[in-house]
């Protein structure tokens, strides 16, 4: 029996986003595993960037198993009285990946309630305290080494370097505050 | 068919060797091994678990693959046991047979050797 080319369209991109799931559980060592949960944020930013890769064989011939394997049991559904779609969607579900590691089933509990206590609000938050005080910081520095290095005149004969220095430790005093306050907003949000 | 509740765990510990044996007896793919499954009555036995199973078989080196063209265009995998596999098996059957003994045992005899 074959299927719509628009039902292997989707078996391809389901299988393409599952079977490296199960590759990877089945190939992980006890040790990669622990270094995983050590390394979450990293573990995430390089799932990323893995996506800007080619794909290697192995990850390629689990996404072609997974395909096959899914059409059978798609054709065994439909030949038991499903409908195409309702096929698809019954497989579809009970392929999806299911890590049955109690450490990774917590870690994603961990993240899941990570997610929903993110509060955006405090991300900007955060951001605009950088980016205020380092303003600041720029600003009053950069006034006050105008200012100590003896005003316009000065500046303009060479006396520029007093508003420079002016400016980098304003910039640096800024970031100091931004940083401080980015702790006192993270230790608010842990409470 | 017996239905079972919670089976599925149970069976986690021996679907290799059940796997294994079944690949024993000739060469098989992936979804027909499910299928002898639900003949056999492991009705409901996730399909991702012989899916994953599969894949760590040949992780292991367990497993031989020949591949040929299916009908719906990725090459699809044919599994044999190798000699790895046949000692696996070989294993399996041997923790089977002490295992089973003394369920047995257990059972007929509250774990009092006879």
């Amino acid at each position: 029996m074959s299927l719509s080319r628009e039902t292997m369209d989707k078996i391809r991109k389901f299988a393409k986003e599952q079977s490296r799931y199960y590759l990877e559980d089945a190939e992980m060592t006890y040790m990669e595993k622990m270094r995983r949960k050590s390394a979450q944020t990293r573990d995430r930013i390089m799932k990323k960037l893995a996506k800007f890769k080619n794909r290697s064989e192995t990850a390629l011939e689990a996404q072609n198993d997974m395909i096959l394997y899914m059409s059978d049991y798609m054709n065994d559904l439909i030949a038991q009285g499903y409908s195409e779609q309702e096929a698809f969607e019954r497989a579809r579900q009970d392929l999806q990946f299911r890590s049955d590691s109690d450490k990774s089933a917590d870690l994603k509990e961990r993240f899941t309630e990570y997610y929903e206590n993110f509060d955006p609000a405090a991300s900007e938050a955060i951001g605009l305290f950088y980016a205020g005080f380092l303003f600041f910081g720029v600003a009053i520095g950069g006034l006050a080494g105008l200012i100590a290095g003896g005003g316009k005149d000065a500046f303009l004969s060479g006396g520029w370097i007093d508003t420079l220095v002016g400016v980098l430790v304003g910039g640096v005093i800024g970031l100091g505050f931004g940083m401080i306050s980015n702790a006192v907003v993270a230790l608010k949000n842990r409470q | 068919m017996v239905v079972l509740d919670n089976l599925s765990e149970m069976l986690k510990g021996v679907l290799e060797g059940i796997v294994l044996e079944i690949i024993s007896r000739g060469e098989i793919y992936g979804y027909e091994i499910t299928r002898r499954l639900h003949a056999m009555g492991f009705e409901g036995l996730a399909e991702a678990t012989v899916y994953a199973l599969l894949l760590r078989l040949e992780k292991n080196k367990l497993v031989h693959v020949t591949k040929r063209p299916s009908e719906i265009g990725p090459p699809r995998k044919f599994y044999t046991l190798n000699e790895r596999g046949m000692e696996e098996l070989e294993q399996f059957w041997t923790r089977w047979d002490f295992l089973s003994g003394r369920m047995e045992m257990l059972r007929n005899q509250g774990g009092k050797p006879s």
